[in-house]
């Protein structure tokens, strides 16, 4: 068999490349927005991913970490009684009004009052032990090093949360959050901090440890929809993260203005693929019209433009897969936040290829005017 | 003036019965071929000759099956065309028809032992045996030593040649040629045309062969006058090649 569709995209490479960029960088701006998004958007679940505990409790219907209402403190021991369950240990999350010693205004903030020790869950994989340590100094705060210059401090600093002296003993990173700035604390600071009287012997999360991580979903089953201690329920971390990631991308309309960038990609590539695949037929027409006087069917001559068009799509996505690595590992070395899985990765990348396959339906209906009748006059 | 050799041995295979044909522009409407009939032997070259326009391309595109006509029928090879739908046209074009046209249409992609292969592998040769018979054609076309090169690195009458493989290597009952040495100078001209009649002669090919050429009516066995779309004069050309010494053939 005569690899014609490979031949003359090779043979004609010049003709075809417009097509082969399009579907290179709209794949390209695709990998790269979602990396982006991924990365912007997983710092809302900071707190779950930045912890090694295998179970939340919060208050039902929680749909975001930063959303959490207080539960009854109680709560406490219903986790402990279970026999998988090997620490528990709670989270107070307080929004905050944050007054630093320069001129900043007021600055919204949430804090983290967490324990403190060296065995704690939350933040464990985000706070170095000797950081950790000097939260339990009273009074003390860290804040992330990307925050520093919005909330007007530096280390060593003192400023006022919730009309109460805090004292900035240390910067983290990694710790940036989405429509505030974190401050973390230990748990008797952030009880502290908390105003609002109706906290007093509840706290908004506790979370757990298991035995077996693999158990979590089955222990969370279990924990789940006991009312002896007032309202809440128990979630995997796993679940509590992307349920927190997914409102940030979608509540909040983020989520939606990015798909509609995916789109708009998606039909400008689509457009200038088709009509470079079009006038590669056009270009062809003749001889197109010649093969099916021979008797060559036009179902035959439409693969020869379909197989085009995947090949278009390949070359092209091939670019953008090595292009997009480079651009990833770029951004990872200059702290821009970007996070990808591979199947978000080959979502991406398939939805390339659609645009190719799209393309290549848009250029076989030019094949039409193949009509061999037309080359007799 | 003596009459020809009686053609006894090649059998008819191609019959237009009150063949018409009109084209409508805006609201003209022009009849391009009036109640043709014509029968049409294997084994010879049959010149369709004529002044632009008379109708000698829709002739060869209806009895072709490229084009149906309005009325009348076409017999090819005992079978009556207008019965065959779009698919089975095809199918009846692929196994029995070759097609020569004035342009050359050749992949520029492809070099010619490819081009003559392409149609091939759709006849569902084994591509062994398509590549030999691609290189049977070209050698029977003398484009033996050619045959890796592309179409850009090809004299004019070098890529008809590779056309006229392209169409023998299916080695088809059937061969068209429109206007095969119109974009060729007269040597290449007298290559193509003394192919074509060779290939009728060899093969017992029906080569059927429109042109407005003039030189080419000395190389046809039989040539058909056309003019407003009806046939003017059917003749024998004497083998001296000049076309007045034609000799004139009852009219079809």
């Amino acid at each position: 068999m005569v690899a014609l569709a490979r031949k003359t995209l090779v043979y004609e490479w010049r003709r075809f490349l417009p097509a082969i960029l399009a579907v290179g960088f709209s794949g390209l701006l695709q990998l790269l927005q979602a990396a982006l998004v991924l990365g912007i958007f997983g710092s809302a679940s900071v707190y779950i991913t930045g912890s090694s505990a295998d179970l939340w409790a919060g208050y039902p219907g929680t749909q975001s970490v930063n959303l959490g209402r207080s539960i009854d403190a109680g709560v406490e021991m219903r986790l402990r009684m279970d026999p998988d369950v090997t620490a528990v240990e709670p989270f107070r999350w307080v929004d905050a009004d944050w007054r630093g010693p320069n001129d900043t205004g007021g600055v919204s903030v949430f804090v983290s009052g967490i324990n403190a020790r060296p065995d704690g869950m939350m933040f464990s994989r985000a706070l170095p032990l000797d950081l950790r340590a000097r939260l339990n100094e009273p009074d003390a705060v860290i804040v992330d090093r990307a925050d520093l210059s919005s909330l007007g401090v530096g280390v060593g600093d003192t400023a006022v949360i919730n009309g109460h002296r805090v004292r900035v003993v240390g910067v983290s990173s990694g710790l940036r959050a989405l429509g505030g700035v974190n401050v973390v604390a230990s748990l008797a600071t952030a009880a502290s901090l908390d105003t609002d009287p109706s906290n007093v012997n509840r706290m908004t999360y506790f979370v757990a440890k298991v035995r077996d991580p693999s158990n979590a979903p089955g222990v969370a089953e279990r924990l789940r929809g006991n009312r002896a201690f007032g309202n809440y329920d128990v979630w995997t971390a796993e679940d509590f993260a992307r349920r927190s990631q997914l409102y940030w991308m979608f509540d909040t309309g983020a989520g939606a203005g990015v798909l509609f960038l995916a789109g708009i990609v998606f039909l400008v590539g689509a457009v200038i693929t088709s009509q470079t695949l079009v006038a590669a037929v056009v270009g062809s027409v003749r001889e197109y019209a010649t093969l099916n006087a021979l008797g060559v069917g036009v179902g035959a001559l439409r693969k020869v433009v379909m197989e085009q068009a995947f090949w278009v799509g390949a070359i092209g996505l091939a670019g953008s897969t090595i292009l997009g690595g480079i651009a990833l590992v770029f951004a990872h070395s200059r702290n821009v936040p970007v996070a990808l899985d591979p199947l978000t990765a080959v979502a991406c990348l398939v939805l390339g290829m659609g645009l190719a396959i799209v393309s290549g339906l848009a250029a076989m209906r030019s094949l039409h005017r193949a009509d061999p009748a037309t080359l007799l006059r | 003036m003596s009459e020809p050799m009686p053609q006894i041995a090649t059998p008819i295979s191609l019959q237009a019965r009150g063949v018409s044909k009109s084209f409508a522009s805006g609201k003209v409407q022009s009849t391009v071929l009036h109640d043709l009939t014509l029968d049409i032997r294997a084994g010879e070259l049959t010149l369709i000759s004529g002044p632009s326009g008379c109708g000698k391309s829709t002739l060869l595109a209806i009895l072709s099956g490229l084009q149906r006509p309005d009325g009348g029928q076409v017999i090819a090879l005992g079978e009556d065309l207008g019965e065959l739908d779009l698919r089975a046209l095809e199918r009846f074009r692929l196994l029995h028809t070759g097609f020569v046209f004035q342009g050359f249409n050749l992949f520029p992609a492809l070099n010619a032992r490819e081009q003559v292969e392409l149609p091939l592998s759709y006849l569902g040769l084994a591509p062994a045996e398509a590549r030999r018979r691609a290189m049977a054609s070209l050698e029977e076309v003398g484009l033996g030593p050619r045959m890796t090169l592309r179409p850009s690195e090809l004299s004019g009458g070098e890529k008809q040649r590779v056309a006229i493989a392209r169409a023998l290597a299916k080695r088809p009952d059937l061969l068209f040629a429109d206007e095969p040495t119109s974009a060729l100078d007269a040597a290449n001209g007298q290559i193509v045309i003394d192919i074509l009649h060779r290939i009728a002669r060899n093969h017992g090919t029906t080569v059927l062969c429109v042109s407005h050429d003039p030189r080419l009516v000395g190389h046809a066995d039989r040539v058909l006058a056309m003019e407003d779309g009806r046939i003017l004069s059917d003749r024998v050309p004497s083998p001296t090649s000049t076309p007045a010494s034609g000799i004139e053939e009852p009219q079809a």
